[in-house]
């Protein structure tokens, strides 16, 4: 069973949204909410209950960390990706430390990218049921 | 308009900044007489001039007076010239004044000594004075073309920073824009969103493959950028270098079966491990291997081989492509920045001329070597070697 069906996508790029949005219904998430800074985030983190977070790092009012942190305050078990332009080795630490289930470049190739969130996906139902 | 630097400097060095007229000279000499001549001589040639009777007393006067040029007196009471010159060139280093000697003493054991105190020159009294003047206004010349060098090696490298950042804020900024576009066609191509006509799957697939020609271009760019900022750092680990290749003849395989082209890898007996950087070589790797599909006909055989130096532990690898061949007056472009070859791809596959050049950085950064050598039945070889440095 798929325990992923709601996800949401914070990132302050409409673009980034939309293909991720793509990128996600192909593995077969339902659901897709969207926030575009890291304050909106949490607070549609709150109402929409996702089962899986896409969080950009750089974004304007509340950047991805801060974000991160403020989400797994609220629930220490929430899933959730990084997304990164620069994978520098602080943000990656950063995240990690975070509680982050892992870091993306967004310019990783969509096959790519896909095995790699289904891989994850898939390790946290196996850890889950 | 605003004057470019080309512009500045020419007329910069017309007008200022070799004129000698204003700069400062220290006379150092215990004979009244000597200093006064001295300043008859070099007054009218506008230098500012100030006088010292002795080593000491030079030394005293340095800071205020902060001359360019020093012209020491050998023999002197109480601390000799050569002493002195020792002296400003402990307190003061590569910053001190020129130091020019002047002296009766005309033995070369003297002379030499001279020079190795840090002197540039010497006169011998008694002097001619045009030899005085033109060997002191030499000097100070000189002096002025090494201090605007400095200036200019410093703006210089200050507008290489400021352009590297550039290129790298671009280039980052153009980076995620190309791989959702990227991305969005290869869902279109696929299905995901509705079927698409012929045409309409043609155009998309033109989009696609031009978004990724543009992704890698910006990402060589990038590669280049974080090269030439110094922020290029190895990540080496032990890594069993036949894996990297075998993964990335693999992919290129895959990614030329429309080329129809083969790749044959000899992995040999099983090298020992060796300490690199993964992701970069692996970068390095899928290079050669990309370049050796794009160069050589639709049908061909690329040989990849990967060896271990007995004598040394450095392992090789070795690409035999079936392309044309690198033009002999061309070489020395082949592993520079956008040292593109007069040599076009096969396929109509995309090469702005960065690849190389940052193979060689990659290579280099790991103290190895690559090479590309023309082989006699055509065809070309690029020899990449890791040195085994530490077990």
């Amino acid at each position: 069973m798929n325990l992923f069906e709601k996800a949401l996508i914070v990132d302050d790029e409409y673009h980034i949204r939309k293909y991720m949005g793509l990128v996600l219904r192909s593995m077969g998430v339902t659901t897709i909410c969207e926030a575009s800074n890291g304050a909106e985030g949490v607070v549609a983190y709150l109402s929409e209950q996702p089962d899986l977070v896409l969080l950009d790092v750089n974004m304007p009012v509340m950047d991805g960390i801060e974000a991160l942190l403020e989400i797994r305050s609220l629930n220490a078990e929430a899933s959730i990706v990084m997304l990164t332009s620069i994978a520098t080795r602080n943000t990656i630490e950063q995240a990690v430390d975070g509680g982050a289930l892992h870091y993306i470049r967004k310019d990783t190739p969509r096959d790519e990218l896909i095995a790699l969130l289904s891989g994850l996906l898939m390790e946290k139902n196996q850890a889950v049921s | 308009m605003p004057e470019t630097t080309d512009q500045r400097l020419l007329a910069e060095a017309e007008s200022s900044w070799l004129q000698t007229r204003g700069r400062k000279i220290l006379l150092v000499d215990d004979e009244r007489l000597n200093r006064s001549i001295l300043r008859k001589i070099l007054e009218p040639e506008g230098y500012v001039l100030e006088e010292a009777d002795s080593a000491e007393a030079a030394l005293a006067q340095y800071d205020s007076f902060a001359p360019d040029l020093v012209l020491f007196d050998v023999l002197l009471p109480g601390m000799n010239g050569f002493d002195a010159c020792r002296e400003l060139h402990r307190r003061y280093g590569e910053q001190a004044a020129t130091v020019v000697f002047i002296t009766a003493k005309q033995d070369s054991g003297a002379i030499v000594e001279g020079f190795n105190a840090g002197g540039v020159d010497y006169v011998l009294k008694p002097f001619r004075q045009k030899e005085v003047v033109a060997r002191i206004h030499t000097h100070l010349q000189i002096r002025l073309l090494f201090a605007h060098q400095l200036t200019l090696v410093t703006q210089l490298s200050r507008a290489n920073a400021a352009k590297t950042r550039f290129l790298s804020m671009a280039a980052h900024d153009l980076r995620n824009p190309l791989a959702t576009i990227r991305g969005l066609s290869e869902f279109l191509l696929d299905g995901t969103v509705g079927p698409l006509t012929p045409e309409q799957a043609e155009l998309v697939e033109l989009i696609h493959n031009t978004s990724q020609g543009m992704v890698t271009l910006v990402n060589d760019l990038l590669d280049l950028a974080t090269i030439e900022s110094g922020e290029f750092k190895l990540d080496s680990a032990p890594t069993r270098l036949a894996d990297l290749v075998g993964q990335s003849v693999n992919l290129t395989a895959m990614a030329s079966t429309r080329k129809r082209t083969r790749i044959e890898f000899e992995r040999g007996p099983d090298a020992p491990l060796i300490r690199v950087d993964a992701t970069k070589a692996r970068q390095v790797i899928d290079n050669l291997l990309s370049n050796a599909v794009k160069y050589s006909p639709p049908g061909s055989t690329i040989r990849v081989a990967l060896e271990v130096d007995a004598g040394t532990n450095s392992q090789i690898l070795r690409v035999f492509d079936q392309g044309p061949g690198i033009p002999e007056q061309e070489r020395d472009r082949l592993f520079t920045d956008f040292g593109r070859l007069s040599t076009r791809t096969t396929g109509g596959e995309q090469s702005i001329g960065l690849g190389l050049a940052i193979c060689r950085k990659i290579v280099e950064s790991h103290h190895g070597t690559i090479e590309a050598v023309n082989q006699l039945d055509g065809g070309c070889e690029f020899c990449v070697t890791f040195p085994n440095l530490i077990t």
